[in-house]
């Protein structure tokens, strides 16, 4: 039986080093080396991985160094991006239930809002009209007011519906529940004199009603660095209310239970490293809705889903544009 | 390997790149492979690989300013930037399974960073159906019958092409010494 050739050699001894055959027999010291050589390779770089992150790191280097703060003006880390069929009857509503203000609507050919803005108390709502291509997503806004029970009476004139009078409870706040003509749910309170309510919360507080919280929590945890500063949960670990802290902003959550099924919210999320974020989402089991990319509206933004079916737009301001 | 032969070389890169961050793109070439090599060799997969070599040119280029010439190679001021990225990812996971965390890796370890670092660059020099090959043998870790496949080569000519690109790659490198264990402490995935 002739000697097999040096290339066949070679390549069962590779075979016997990747794992994927049989050890050979002695082999001679010219296989040795180049099988050695062979070994380092497994840990060749990807050449695509090389040229992604060189056009990364061009992009990065071409930022203007007077940078722009990663916030776009007049918003926070976490803003609720309402999706709805009919969002002009919900700004109307807004505007006459909390006294919204419009700060920018975008129109598309059609005439549907694209994008709209609006500002109730100190925080900003974004709002887009849904299409075959954005399912309407309603979502749940914790909403803070000086007299709920005024406020009650203008959302259910605005055309609200109520979803529990306002009502005294024991976390120390008196609240109620409206439903919009766009199906999101207004929880909306004035804290009494034990409250649950931080002392830094804003008029809006995203809230998520959510199949085991508690998982949900490790989550924010991992892909967003979020804090928990606030915990109630029964013996059995079943989270009552718990309040987490990304950023500047706080959301709130809780196991989703009989009224208050679970709601997944989508929210825009201003960081200061957009891509870096993006994949510290995935890492943590998020899945891609979009790559990170930059914007004709100056934000450079990418979408995930996370496992409990949130959407989030991981977003950093780049430049101003104006509308 | 294109990193510069001489310091006063090097100095002028870096200083091209303060000046102008899109300079930065050629001290990325020179030390690409470099980086990348001491992280391979310490790490237990190649996405994480991929991330912590992200992780540490971005952090370069954003402190860039910062890196003052005393005479200490860039390559040096880099592979200090990886060691304590590694270090950090290393407590965290710790942290998360409770464990306590490993020694942070050093930096300035001798070990063949460059040797590595030379051979994978090298792989860039071979010609296309060789390179090819060795991509698809030990980065994509498919078989011989597949590359065949898809180059539409025989097995015994793809066995060729995988032997001649090694021995091409074997006249630039180093012999190294027995007890050297082949492929960096932890094989890639």
């Amino acid at each position: 039986m002739p000697k097999p050739s040096l290339a066949e050699r070679l390549d069962q001894a590779i075979e016997a080093m990747l794992g994927s055959g049989p050890a050979p027999g002695s082999a001679d010291v010219q296989v040795q080396e180049l099988v050695r050589i062979a070994a380092e390779l497994r840990a060749l770089p990807r050449r695509e991985f090389k040229e992604s992150l060189k056009a990364d790191l061009q992009r990065r280097a071409q930022m203007p160094t007077t940078t722009v703060n990663f916030i776009r003006e007049g918003f926070h880390t976490l803003t609720p991006y309402l999706v709805v069929k009919g969002a002009p009857a919900v700004l109307e509503f807004a505007r006459q239930a909390f006294g919204a203000q419009e700060i920018l609507r975008v129109k598309r050919p059609d005439g549907n809002i694209m994008h709209a803005e609006f500002r109730v108390g100190d925080s900003m709502i974004e709002i887009g009209e849904a299409n075959d291509q954005f399912a309407p997503i309603p979502c749940a806004i914790h909403l803070k007011v000086e007299d709920v029970d005024a406020v009650y009476e203008r959302a259910l004139q605005a055309g609200g519906t109520s979803l529990y009078p306002p009502t005294d409870q024991e976390y120390g706040e008196r609240d109620c529940g409206v439903k919009d003509p766009g199906g999101n749910h207004w929880y909306i309170g004035t804290p009494l004199s034990e409250t649950h309510f931080l002392p830094d919360q804003r008029s809006v507080t995203p809230c998520l009603h959510v199949a085991d919280a508690a998982r949900c929590i490790d989550f924010l945890k991992r892909a967003f660095a979020a804090e928990e500063v606030m915990r109630h949960q029964t013996p059995d670990g079943i989270v009552h209310h718990a309040k987490m802290r990304i950023g500047d902003s706080l959301l709130e959550l809780g196991e989703a239970h009989e009224p208050f099924p679970a709601l997944p919210l989508n929210l825009h999320l201003y960081v200061p490293d957009t891509d870096a974020l993006y994949r510290q989402a995935l890492a943590a089991g998020a899945a891609s809705v979009r790559q990170p990319q930059d914007q004709p509206y100056g934000d450079r933004e990418g979408g995930v889903r996370d496992p409990f079916g949130n959407i989030w737009w991981i977003t950093t301001h780049i430049k101003d544009v104006q509308f | 390997m294109k990193a510069p032969k001489k310091e006063a070389d090097e100095r002028l890169l870096v200083e091209a790149a303060q000046a102008d961050p899109a300079r930065f793109a050629d001290l990325y070439e020179s030390h690409f492979e470099r980086v990348y090599a001491f992280i391979a060799g310490r790490v237990r997969n190649r996405q994480e690989a991929e991330d912590l070599t992200s992780e540490v040119f971005r952090q370069a280029l954003q402190n860039l300013r910062r890196f003052e010439w005393r005479g200490v190679p860039f390559a040096a001021w880099l592979l200090r930037i990886a060691a304590n990225a590694m270090a950090d990812r290393w407590q965290q996971v710790a942290r998360e399974q409770g464990d306590p965390p490993p020694e942070p890796p050093d930096a300035a370890a001798a070990e063949d960073i460059e040797g590595r670092a030379l051979l994978f660059q090298l792989v860039g020099t071979l010609a296309p159906d060789q390179r090819r090959v060795i991509v698809a043998r030990f980065v994509e870790q498919k078989s011989i019958r597949d590359i065949a496949q898809e180059l539409g080569r025989s097995e015994g000519a793809v066995k060729q092409l995988q032997f001649r690109a090694l021995r091409n790659l074997r006249v630039h490198i180093k012999p190294r010494p027995e007890n050297g264990a082949p492929g960096g402490r932890r094989a890639h995935a």
